[in-house]
């Protein structure tokens, strides 16, 4: 088990933990950047001063225990919904695919997908908000058409790792899929 | 029979829609600036109201400023998210055709699936 330090298209630090369970089952975890103390200071810093420009100009001291109460609100519901600590991707050969979001408050949230709905999982490179980026996604099998894909499930969307972290992945994941094919030895 | 050459029709038509624009703008200047009690004794009573002399010139440079947010957004709105197939196939690709491959020929153009060319791209031939 090893854990490499890469970067996010944004330019964040994040770290990359791969654990190989066994010849058929992968696990791989992205960690992304903490809360900083200095940006939350200064969020806060920001949000106080206006709120006492406020009651200055108004003379109303409801504003300021209401800037507090939304403040501490606001950074629950933030950590509880949006920050994402870690994602992570439990391959397992003849079951399925395990997707894991951790939030900071310690929420995690999982999504599997058995294997024989697993067409394949690709680097796709799409358009996202003025950029072109590359991303890892499951291609989920239609089960009309054996060529056609009905669905494509993103993975790593908050911490949206670069291409070399993902052609780790990448790597991984295949190797693991490759057994697909192949029937087992052992009878 | 499509070409961009100057005909004599087309002189005549660019000739006509000179000498309208020009009647156009003329007649744009004396309803924004000859007094209302002129117009009225020479008997037009019945012109909109001077107000939109400077309101419609407004209006378009508005419209213009909105339309380039507009068409930004637009842009932004049609892309296709992430989780879409349109990012991976569409209906022309679905329904090609494979030629049969036949030897020492160039192969067919054809759509490659993403499965395919991720191999190609990332995984080192042994």
């Amino acid at each position: 088990m090893e854990e490499r330090r890469y970067l996010s298209a944004s330019g964040a630090r994040i770290a990359l933990r791969h654990r190989q369970h066994s010849a058929s089952c992968g696990e791989l975890a992205v960690r992304c950047p903490r809360l900083r103390l200095r940006s939350l200071s200064a969020a806060t810093s920001a949000a106080w001063l206006a709120a006492y420009g406020l009651f200055v100009v108004t003379e109303n001291s409801m504003v300021l225990s209401a800037a507090i109460v939304i403040m501490l609100v606001g950074l629950i519901m933030y950590l509880h919904f949006v920050k994402i600590d870690q994602e992570s991707l439990l391959v397992i050969g003849s079951l399925g695919i395990q997707v894991t979001s951790s939030y900071a408050s310690g929420k995690e949230s999982t999504t599997f997908i058995e294997m024989s709905q697993v067409k394949d999982v690709v680097i796709n490179e799409a358009i996202h908000m003025q950029k072109v980026i590359y991303y890892l996604c499951i291609l989920l099998q239609d089960p009309g058409d054996p060529q056609g894909v009905s669905e494509v499930v993103p993975l790593f969307q908050s911490s949206k790792p670069r291409l070399d972290c993902l052609i780790e992945v990448y790597k991984s994941c295949q190797e693991i899929l490759e057994q697909r094919k192949t029937p087992p030895q052992s009878s | 029979e499509n070409s961009p050459a100057p005909l004599p029709e087309r002189a005549i038509y660019g000739f006509a829609l000179f000498l309208g624009s020009w009647f156009g703008f003329m007649l744009y200047l004396i309803w924004a600036y000859v007094p209302e009690t002129w117009l009225f004794s020479l008997g037009l009573t019945y012109w909109p109201q001077k107000y939109w002399a400077v309101a419609l010139p407004v209006y378009l440079l508005v419209v213009i400023g909105i339309g380039y947010v507009l068409l930004f957004g637009i842009n932004m709105m049609s892309t296709a998210p992430l989780n879409s197939t349109d990012t991976v196939t569409d209906n022309y690709a679905k329904k090609q055709q494979r030629k049969k491959f036949q030897e020492e020929a160039i192969p067919a153009l054809r759509d490659i699936p993403i499965s395919e060319v991720n191999r190609m791209f990332f995984l080192p031939e042994k």
